[in-house]
């Protein structure tokens, strides 16, 4: 085979994959987005007439405004303590060196590696029991600390990502120069990892808030939007599921594309910086 | 960069690891502890009583009914995992090499794709298959018979539902592996005589295995536990492991059974876990030693 | 020396069981410009890090300015570091860089700026390079950033971690001049730390050696230079002769017996052998490359040594000859000129003054 043929061959099956994989990722989402302005309340093809009815009839919905409330205060309080946690954590995994790291490591880890359902389930049992004794049932408060010990360990991987090639003889010139271990975090770590802390924080916040399997097990009767939409389509399917779906595509594109650009402004400081020197 | 050595007498620390060691023990480490001693109780009338027993275990042993299912769920399991690898092999690639000048822009696609509601882009995937859905609906329109494409609510429905949840994570661990390949390693080989297949083959992959293994791994393990898709693409026709298991606990209300299936599928993902750590060690101690 | 302002003594360090120094005792004093140099490896990072106080000792004391600093932490000390690899804060400008000591010291802002402007003009640095950030920067002024930054609030101590050692040869040599003129100018007391003897000869008014974590001399460099305390020390320096030699005492003076040098007289001075050099022990005469001298036909000379040329290198300044004589090669430097002395595989005979010899333990 020429080096030419062989070229074209591995082109076409490259690009043809890439491309197929987007449209593959992106089938059932452009599919939801179609059918969210369909005047029928029927979701076969072809749409008969495009309307806007049915995010009128969504928002009339008071059971999605309180899953939209609910919705977002779990992600909320799940973003902050995650990327909280996840920060102390980053720093624990790949800044220092202690005994019983890798136990540490593996531990953090753990709950990345265990398929969704049974973290809810197994978590769920201990919810039952705990709430037997301090009285009170599984809620919004239960579903928030399933999510952040779901969601830590994306954060610690993505911060500690960050803190790769950080360069501790920054923090001993700024001790040098007179700082205290505080000021050194404020001024100079913080600051430096902070599009890391960002991105993590933005990423808990998504994975949070389009969580299903946590939310399902351990949230008792509180609804967010993605049990709201599991409950409504067991039922039977209807058009404001695919409006609810547009609607809330548009604030996660914004996060991640902001994200991106942040990301990127301070990595080209940061890459360029490390070039030089 | 060089860590900073730290006792566990340092202030700084503990502060970062104290919190979240006692979040996982507390909510991690005891609740996977109960589920273990769960499975050694019985039930009478729905409701829990502690007898201490072998009973749960002997009845999960000894009825083939929920074998069928697991390993029905090993199966699914193993092949994701195969589709998954194979695919996000050229797609990684691709993305890095063919499209680099968009490949940032193609992973925020792949990451707002993956962060998107599990339950809304399963009910996506629904309306496109169904039978006057969009694809069946297009079909006719160029002609083919109604109905075309029948696959909504058999297994294939479930693997395609799998497949889509979980390719992300292999194309983001092995392009992540891919991108730290030293650029000249695959020149120098093609400098050697190589062709391009042949570098590819000798040189990339062989640097990717990491990555590869690990995202092999993680869909395997995440693989073991879904749900959504059987329930809602495969029409719950041939439910998997996770269905069995929340039936146990709600539609049967027999906690211990739910607890020992639990275990059951903790230590099926635990061995593969531990067989993809052995060899991965294995081979590390392998290049050491050439 | 008036009241030292370091006042290292006996300083041992340990990092787990392995010993990176040992019992070092050291003064500096006021304004004094002073250079370690050693091998890499031999602790020299450490002993500045231990000045600094980015490490504890494991045993000893170490008093700077009059004060004892065992319990004082490195950000209250009166040293300021400059790193190796200089350590600027990416995401700061220059001017937040300059002025990061005294912003830490919640200095009042018109001070910041006014002590940032001055450093910038003591520095050689332009103005418009305020707001740029490091990146920005070429080598060398990142390097004069790094220096400003530990400068600016004008510590009694600057200590300098090998801060030359990533520049190329040209830039060295002018960093190196204006290093040694901010020294006059500010009057703060250097430690200067580099591998390189040759850069710490021109700048340092005193030189400590170390080798392995213990001090092997500490001197003028011209001492350094002509008076090193063993071979160890007269080798750390470009190409050096050292002929195996046996050296015996005769009245105040000692004769020494070398098989390539030829002398009528071999004698030489007390104060010309190191102090640890053992009568009738082994020992090697060092010899520097430019005291040989290339003899004419005929011409004569205390020493002299026959051989013959085995290459030569033109190197400006000087033309270095290595001559094989006896069994051995020796390295001699003659001043450059435009027609060659001698070329390859020529015999020829060497001349040098008993004067210029020195003995040292072998
Ligand atoms: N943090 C440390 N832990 C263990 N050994 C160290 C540490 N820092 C330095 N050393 C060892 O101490 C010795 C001296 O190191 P260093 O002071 O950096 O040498 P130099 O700066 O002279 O090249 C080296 O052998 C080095 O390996
Ligand atoms: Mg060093």
């Amino acid at each position: 085979m020429t080096d030419r043929m062989e070229k074209r061959i591995a082109d076409v099956l490259l690009y043809g994959s890439v491309f197929a994989a987007l449209i593959f990722f992106y089938i059932p989402i452009a599919t939801l987005v179609l059918f969210s302005f369909t005047k029928s309340r029927f979701l076969s093809w072809p749409i008969p007439e495009f309307s806007t009815r049915w995010y009128g009839e969504l928002l009339a919905d008071r059971d999605f405004w309180s899953a939209l409330g609910n919705s977002a205060l779990l992600a909320v309080l799940a973003t902050v303590f995650a990327t909280l946690l996840g920060i102390g954590g980053a720093f624990a995994w790949s800044r220092y060196k202690f005994r019983f790291q890798w136990g540490f490591r593996i531990l953090t880890f753990a709950p990345l590696l265990f398929p969704q359902l049974l973290l809810g389930v197994v978590m769920l049992l201990w919810f039952s029991v705990l709430a037997g004794w301090l009285n009170m049932s599984p809620g919004l408060w239960s579903a928030v600390i399933g999510h952040v010990i779901y969601i830590t360990p994306f954060c610690i991987v993505i911060i500690s990502v960050q803190m790769q090639g950080y360069d501790n003889t920054l923090d001993y010139a700024a001790e040098d120069a007179g700082a205290t271990r505080w000021q050194i975090l404020r001024e100079i770590t913080l600051p430096l990892i902070w599009p890391g802390i960002f991105s993590a924080a933005i990423f808990a916040f998504l994975l949070s808030w389009g969580n299903f399997y946590i939310t399902y097990s351990l949230s008792g009767s509180t609804r967010t939007l993605p049990t709201f939409v599991f409950s409504g389509i067991a039922v039977g399917s209807s058009p404001i599921y695919p409006a609810l779906a547009t609607l809330t595509f548009i604030p996660a594109l914004v996060l991640i594309f902001a994200v991106d650009r942040l990301r990127k402004r301070a990595a080209r400081r940061r890459l360029s910086a490390i070039a030089e020197s | 960069m060089a860590e900073i050595q730290k006792s566990w007498r340092d202030g700084a620390l503990r502060l970062s690891t104290l919190p979240l060691l006692l979040l996982m023990g507390l909510f991690f480490v005891i609740p996977l502890i109960m589920t273990a001693l769960l499975s050694f109780q019985g039930t009478q009338y729905y409701r829990l009583v502690w007898t201490w027993d072998l009973k749960v275990w002997t009845d999960v042993f000894s009825q083939v009914h929920y074998w069928t299912i697991m390993w029905r769920t090993l199966m699914m399991a193993l092949v994701c995992t195969v589709l998954c690898t194979i695919l996000a092999i050229p797609i990684a690639y691709g993305m890095l090499h063919r499209l680099s000048r968009w490949s940032d822009h193609i992973t925020l696609l792949m990451v707002f794709a993956f962060l998107t509601d599990a339950v809304l882009k399963t009910f996506g995937w629904v309306l496109f298959l169904d039978r006057s859905g969009v694809l069946n609906g297009t079909l006719e329109a160029i002609g083919f018979p109604p109905a075309a494409v029948n696959v909504l609510f058999t297994p294939n429905a479930t693997m395609i539902g799998m497949v889509y949840n979980l390719l992300p994570y292999t194309i983001f661990t092995i392009a992540l592996s891919m991108a730290r390949i030293d650029g000249d390693l695959v020149l120098a080989a093609r400098d050697a005589g190589a062709s391009r297949l042949r570098a590819f083959i000798e040189v990339t992959l062989p640097l990717a295995k990491p990555g590869i293994w690990a995202g092999a791994v993680l869909v395997f393990v995440l693989s073991l536990g879904v749900f959504l898709e059987p329930k809602v693409m495969g029409g719950g026709t041939s439910p998997l492991a996770a269905e069995l298991i929340r039936q146990s606990f709600e539609t049967r209300v027999n906690w211990p059974l739910g607890a020992a299936l639990t275990l059951v599928l903790i230590v099926i993902g635990a061995a593969a876990l531990t067989v993809a750590g052995a060899v991965a060690l294995w081979q590390a101690r392998r290049v050491v030693n050439d | 020396m008036v009241s030292p302002i370091i006042k290292a003594t006996g300083i041992d360090k340990y990092y787990g069981t392995y010993r990176a120094l040992t019992d070092i005792s050291l003064e500096v004093a006021n304004g004094e410009f002073l250079a370690l140099v050693g091998p890499s490896g031999c602790g020299k990072t450490t002993l500045l890090k231990i000045l600094a106080g980015f490490e504890d000792l494991s045993a000893g004391s170490l008093v700077i300015d009059g004060e004892d600093m065992t319990e004082i932490p490195a950000s209250a000390r009166p040293t300021r570091m400059v790193f190796q690899k200089l350590a600027l804060f990416p995401h700061k400008t220059v001017a937040q860089n300059i002025g990061f000591p005294l912003h830490l010291a919640k200095r009042p802002k018109p001070e910041i700026d006014a002590a940032v402007r001055r450093m910038l003009e003591l520095m050689h640095l332009k103005e418009s390079y305020l707001n740029r950030y490091p990146h920005e920067l070429s080598g060398g002024e990142q390097q004069r950033v790094a220096l400003a930054r530990s400068m600016v609030s004008q510590p009694p101590v600057l200590l300098l971690d090998e801060p030359m050692s990533a520049l190329d040869a040209k830039l060295k040599k002018s960093l190196q001049a204006e290093l040694k003129h901010l020294h006059r100018h500010v009057g703060t007391s250097f430690v200067h730390v580099t591998h390189d003897l040759e850069e710490a000869m021109m700048l340092a008014d005193r030189i400590c050696v170390m080798r392995a974590g213990k001090i092997v001399q500490l001197g003028e460099p011209s001492e350094i230079y002509y008076r090193p305390a063993n071979a160890f020390v007269a080798g750390f320096i470009g190409d050096t002769n050292l002929l195996p030699a046996k050296v015996t005492r005769e009245g105040d003076a000692f004769r020494f017996a070398c098989d390539v040098l030829d002398c009528a007289n071999p004698i030489i001075a007390a104060d010309q052998v190191a102090p640890g050099v053992a009568a009738g022990a082994d020992a090697a005469l060092m010899i520097r490359p430019e005291m040989l001298r290339l003899l004419a036909q005929g011409e004569s000379a205390d020493c002299t040594i026959s051989g013959t040329v085995n290459e030569f290198f033109i190197r400006g300044a000087s033309i270095q000859y290595r001559i094989a004589a006896a069994e051995t090669e020796i390295v001699m430097d003659i001043p450059g000129t435009s027609t060659l002395p001698a070329k390859q595989g020529d015999p020829v005979k060497l001349g040098l003054a008993l004067g210029d010899l020195f003995a040292v333990e072998a």
